[in-house]
């Protein structure tokens, strides 16, 4: 069995620290290496975390300081190049996406997005992800090497003991024309609900008629000391909330002890952000909504009677 | 940018998530048979290509990469409003992975002339694997943008507003560039029952890997799904019933009281 060199990379540096936690568990070899590398924009300290977090090695990237995935992914594909890894991870984040697409472009590499968890046994590499639309796992055996893995943020990463001796270098990024500029970055409005850690949530879809409705979903939340969700439409589409309380494939993943999911019709990319929900109860006015499959609880009615009704019930 | 302006977007015929259904005893879904359809992403792809062709002038070429029936994904671009339609296909094909369908996307872009601008989704419905258009611009060493919710061309300079997790970028590049687009950037517009029409009778061209300069026996997949399955999630099921909104409530707080969710 060969040995495996992992090198690991995310824009986030969190996410760093955890995919060299989890290179590390898995069985690597003799003489298998973990690498991790430093990217411009890093935290102080990033280098020190990832020696911490169990790296064999540390590279430290100068350079490269370029909102162009073009200009980072020449300045990895330069370390790939010196340190030949087998195996590359990454956070399947936005930006770790659009970088591992670069950079299987430029090195055609095989890659895998969207991983929930990696299997190295006797050089087979097989790695679990999300597909459907977020509905169903697939079991993906990757043929090809080297491969480049994206994880999705919340993978389990065991603790490890810092390795021995830790190699730190510096590499200097190659100089390469930007092709595309950033002229302006500004945060996205919202920040004041955080429906990934709450353990009550009431979630509005379509069925709501008019912004000002808002305020009967409102009042149930406070009742039930619950935040407020949304489905797709009502967040990207209509602006009637901020993405922050948007839960689906494209918006946030939760689990709650009680979800309520009201006017929800049960697409499936909003079916996937509220599948680890304890207790889920659906109020919609058709029979035959798909919500109604996936609910624990089924209220079959109009939300707008239904609604003021649970508030007063549920309210202390 | 010489002449006029030159727009590919690429269409995917995908597995229907909707309609794709486990077999209820192992939780498997089997993949191939599967319903397909145009992914949602792609429709957004194909409307943003046609709006620009229509405000600056030049072709659309709807390219899919894919299995003969990905003819109807074309063609639903061609409704959209797609002027030219191309299929890369070959005998006896399964599924292609990502990195076949980047590296036949590339080529098709070099072959069929090059393109100003590559538009393609951020995603597909089934694989959203997410990296397609960044990895057919860093095969091609074009500048590339992904997640763009909003594109504005001024002669040959692309400004797109890129659409992260927690922060938008106004960003520029020059063409030729691919850009990959996310739902909120248009509503894909209904075609008529006429452009439908149209659309069937519209001549597909048919290209294999070889006239695209790939040998496709190099394109044997990197990546094979060995299974798939949906995770089971139990649900109770329970309809609560009651004379009044009142009562139906009622009979909801006393189950979440046994459940020992309320606060």
């Amino acid at each position: 069995m060969s040995d495996e060199r992992v090198l690991c990379l995310s824009e986030e540096a969190g996410i760093a620290e955890s995919l060299v936690r989890l290179a590390r568990s898995l069985p690597l070899g003799a003489q298998g290496r973990v690498e991790a590398l430093v990217l411009a924009g890093a935290p102080p300290g990033a280098a020190d975390r990832l020696a911490g977090a169990g790296a064999d090695g540390v590279t430290t990237v100068s350079g490269a300081e370029s909102g162009d995935p073009q200009v980072v992914a020449a300045a990895v594909a330069s370390v790939v190049e010196s340190l030949t890894p087998t195996l590359l991870l990454t956070g399947s984040t936005k930006r770790g996406r659009e970088l591992a697409g670069r950079l299987a472009g430029r090195l055609d590499l095989a890659v895998v997005t969207g991983a929930t968890s990696i299997t190295l046994a006797a050089d087979r590499l097989t790695v679990e992800r999300e597909t459907l639309s977020g509905n169903a796992i697939a079991t993906e055996r990757v043929e090809r090497r080297p491969a480049l893995v994206a994880m999705l943020p919340g993978f389990d990463a065991p603790r490890a003991a810092p390795a021995a001796s830790v190699t730190r270098a510096e590499h200097p990024a190659p100089v390469v024309a930007a092709l595309v500029e950033v002229r302006e970055r500004r945060p996205k409005p919202g920040g004041e609900v955080d429906v990934e850690k709450a353990e009550r949530i009431v979630t509005i879809g379509r069925g709501l008629k008019r912004k000002e409705d808002l305020v009967l979903i409102e009042a149930l939340a406070r009742a039930l000391h619950a935040e407020v969700g949304c489905t797709r439409p009502l967040a990207a589409e209509a602006g009637w909330l901020s993405d922050d309380h948007w839960i689906g494939l494209t918006g946030h993943r939760v689990h709650p002890k009680l979800y309520l999911a009201v006017g929800v019709s049960g697409a499936v990319q909003h079916l996937v952000g509220m599948r680890a929900a304890k207790v889920v109860v659906a109020v919609n006015k058709d029979p035959k909504a798909p919500i109604f499959a996936q609910s624990d609880y089924a209220l079959v009615g109009d939300l707008y009677q239904i609604v003021p009704a649970l508030t007063k019930a549920l309210g202390g | 940018m010489a002449g006029k302006l030159r727009i590919g977007v690429a269409v995917k015929h995908g597995v229907d998530v909707v309609l794709t259904r486990a077999d209820k005893a192992t939780g498997l879904i089997a993949l191939a048979g599967a319903p397909r359809k145009t992914s949602d992403f792609d429709k957004n792809a194909v409307e943003e290509a046609v709006r620009l062709r229509d405000k600056h002038g030049g072709v659309v070429t709807a390219i899919s990469v894919g299995g003969p029936n990905a003819k109807e994904a074309l063609r639903e671009a061609v409704a959209i409003g797609a002027d030219e339609a191309v299929l890369v296909t070959h005998d006896g094909w399964a599924d292609w992975d990502t990195r076949a369908v980047g590296r036949l996307l590339a080529a098709a872009s070099r072959t069929l002339g090059g393109f100003d601008l590559l538009v393609l989704g951020e995603g597909s419905t089934d694989h959203f694997s997410g990296i397609l258009g960044p990895r057919v611009a860093g095969e091609l060493g074009v500048a590339s943008v992904a997640y763009a919710r909003k594109i504005t061309l001024e002669n040959d300079l692309l400004l797109v507003e890129k659409d992260l997790e927690r922060e938008v970028e106004v960003v520029a590049a020059h063409l030729p560039a691919v850009v990959s687009v996310g739902q909120e950037i248009n509503t894909p517009r209904l075609p008529t029952f006429l452009q439908n029409l149209k659309a069937s009778k519209k001549e597909v061209r048919v290209l294999a890997p070889e006239a695209l300069g790939v040998d496709a026996a190099t394109l044997r997949p990197s990546v094979v799904a060995e299974r798939v399955r949906v995770p089971e999630v139990p649900r109770k099921l329970t309809t609560l019933t009651g004379a009044t909104p009142e009562e139906l409530a009622q009979r909801l707080r006393e189950a979440l009281a046994s459940e020992g969710v309320l606060p």
